[in-house]
């Protein structure tokens, strides 16, 4: 086993190590092109870096969301560092995030935590090392921060349990695929809708004890394999109404209601917009969708976070508002303008 | 042998001072400092430390020519285990010790697997990390498991101003307690060079007395009991039990073993290497965290530099077959 070390092997090594420097090297200065910065430059006055952090970066909700930031940053005259997660909704990846953030030590943080309760103990560090922490979207535990901006998500839950009780004329049954554990802003979601369903003695609630997961991947397999225990002999759904409390869990919803020739025929109300479930909504599929507001949500965090640094007043509460989509108001020139999709 | 080693880690020692140096210039292109900072080299040990500890365990079952692919459904229940009991009122003490013996008794289930069954350890692995994640999320009823705070979470905490003494938080030091302790066991005893031999030759192992059923059973335990270090300490970092973490953790603890210039045919491998290896992959993260570049970007180097690791052992083993 014994192996001198040849010449040739050591250049193999010292060329691959090259290489691999290289390759972070091309990596990294690409990225000095792409990282978001915005405002007047010309001002010598140093500028507020503010590191903004998603839940995750591929859902279209996350991409108005970071639009609005950008508005606001433009507004403003500071930077905006849109980062989120490495791995889509990954709690350790979050706070890896938010330590790195606080270990540059930039001026303020704008979360929206994966976790009300793992992303508490960052946050406190964060703030013992001077940076100020607004949140959005989800709530935090127990934690003092600048402002919490997002949806009254229970309300939106409550306005989404009303339209199910108004199409099914107060008569039913009804679905719910719950999102994920642990994610604040979609269990307040799910409790506004089944509060509503539990006032409604003609509604009865089949199942809300399902999942969908992180992706829409996940979405669709757990829909399908909990729509198919209500299938009846003749291909029908012994389901009424299903209710989705976000953009994942209602595009998974649709996809698998389209493929077995079940949309249309049960009344569906999902949350969250996409080009996909506009679609959907126009084909009648799905029947009402509450939409947050989420240009308004990114532009207002950092609206706060930027007033508190700068010694001003912010509101501990800031709610951005939902909203009732239905295949009729559609056109209005106010849904449109919520609905748009940022380049 | 002994100098190509050496040359291997003078390699990653120098990829590992020459990355900090490069994200240390572009950062400061963009007017950001810090990178070169006591504090950051505090974060990224913080945030490395559970794959640190799960590449030593996996060293050892890499070194034998096998492959573990479970460990990250491990951790995830090793971190329910720990909340379901701090949950319960139990002592913290208690639950660290239920986390190690759930990891070792994973382990063990893989070692029996393996060398009793004589299936593939990548197919044997496959199977327990589906029972592992299946079992961490029935453990926790399907949800994360909120654990009061206790002193198990300032194992990974950035460290207070009147404990600046250690240095490090306390969960860095057992990392570094078991890699010195790892060290020895592969380096200075027989069980370590049996392993060794196990992964070179398993035929020749056999026929030379020794007994390579038991070896891999052991390898597999340590590898479990290393687990469970690991998820306790992903445990402190989270504070709560979640089934659903470290998914695709095993992939990064194999790449930083890989980096580290083990080889995945067996018969070689480093701890220090293993660890470096993990260094390596925790300061790129933290570096293109920093210059907030965006995901795609930073997948793609990290697969990149797995791509030239994989490359290296194939190098590395047509050198040893040319012979």
């Amino acid at each position: 086993m014994a192996i001198a070390m040849t010449g040739s092997t050591i250049k193999a090594h010292i060329g691959t190590w090259t290489l691999l420097a290289m390759l972070a090297l091309a990596g990294c200065s690409s990225s000095t092109d792409t990282t978001q910065q915005t405002g007047d430059s010309k001002s010598n006055e140093k500028k507020l870096r503010i590191a903004v952090i998603p839940k995750g970066t591929t859902h279209e909700f996350w991409k108005s969301v970071h639009a609005g930031a950008e508005d606001a940053a433009k507004e403003l005259g500071v930077e905006v560092i849109w980062k989120g997660p490495l791995k889509e909704d990954d709690r350790n990846s979050q706070i890896s995030v938010v330590e790195d953030f606080t270990t540059q030590g930039v001026d303020g943080i704008v979360l929206a935590p994966l976790d009300d309760t793992a992303l508490r103990m960052p946050v406190e560090n964060a703030k013992k090392s001077g940076i100020p922490v607004a949140i959005f979207d989800s709530d935090l535990k127990d934690t003092e921060v600048v402002s919490f901006v997002a949806t009254d998500n229970e309300k939106g839950g409550r306005a989404a349990g009303e339209e199910m009780v108004r199409l099914l004329g107060g008569n039913g049954n009804v679905i719910v695929l719950r999102y994920q554990v642990g994610s604040a802003s979609t269990m307040n979601r799910e409790k506004g809708f089944l509060a509503v369903m539990k006032a409604n003695p003609g509604i009865k609630v089949l199942s809300d004890n399902r999942y969908a997961g992180a992706t829409v991947e996940s979405a669709q397999t757990e829909a399908e394999n909990l729509l198919s225990g209500y299938k009846q002999p003749d291909g029908t759904l012994a389901v009424d109404g299903i209710y989705c409390p976000n953009e994942s869990s209602t595009f998974g919803m649709l996809r698998v209601l389209e493929d077995n020739h079940w949309a249309g025929k049960v009344k569906f109300v999902g949350f969250d917009a996409s080009a996909k479930l506009i679609e959907g909504l126009q084909k009648g599929y799905i029947n009402g969708l509450i939409v947050q507001n989420p240009r308004r949500m990114g532009s207002e965090a950092v609206r706060a976070i930027v007033d508190a640094i700068r010694k001003n007043p912010v509101p501990k509460r800031i709610d951005t508002g939902a909203t009732l989509v239905t295949g009729d108001n559609l056109k209005d020139p106010e849904i449109a303008k919520l609905l748009e999709i940022p380049k | 042998m002994k100098w190509r080693g050496a040359y291997t880690l003078i390699g990653l020692v120098a990829a590992l001072f020459l990355l900090f140096g490069i994200f240390a210039v572009l950062l400061a292109r963009q007017d950001k400092s810090g990178f070169l900072s006591l504090g950051n080299v505090e974060t990224i040990l913080r945030q490395s430390t559970p794959v640190c500890i799960a590449a030593l365990g996996m060293t050892l079952v890499i070194i034998t020519a096998g492959i573990d692919l479970s460990i990250g459904s491990v951790v995830a229940f090793v971190s329910v285990v720990v909340a379901w009991f701090l949950v319960r009122g139990m002592y913290p003490a208690v639950a660290f010790a239920a986390g190690i013996v759930s990891g070792a008794a994973f382990g063990f289930l893989n070692g029996v697997l393996v060398s009793r069954i004589k299936v593939g350890a990548f197919i044997v692995t496959l199977a327990t990390m589906l029972v592992a994640r299946g079992a961490a999320t029935g453990l926790a009823n399907e949800q994360k498991i909120d654990a009061p705070m206790s002193w198990l979470n300032s194992l990974l905490a950035v460290l207070d101003s009147d404990q600046k003494w250690m240095l490090l938080p306390s969960g860095v030091w057992v990392m570094v307690i078991l890699a010195i302790l790892t060290h020895w066991i592969l380096n200075s005893t027989r069980f370590g060079r049996h392993a060794v031999a196990v992964g070179s030759n398993e035929r020749a192992a056999l026929y030379s007395g020794i007994s390579v059923d038991r070896v891999k059973l052991a390898v597999y335990t340590l590898m479990g009991i290393f687990a469970g270090f690991a998820g306790v300490m992903m445990y402190a970092r989270l504070s709560v039990g979640d089934p659903s973490t470290a998914e695709g953790f095993e992939l990064s603890v194999i790449a930083a073993v890989v980096i580290g210039g083990a080889s995945l045919s067996g018969g070689q491998g480093s701890i220090l290497g293993s660890i470096l290896g993990a260094l390596i992959m925790a300061t790129i993260n933290a570096g293109c965290s920093q210059l907030g570049m965006s995901n795609w970007i930073q997948q793609m180097i990290t697969g990149g530099i797995i791509v030239i690791s994989v490359m290296l052992d194939r190098v590395r083993v047509a050198r040893i077959k040319d012979r």
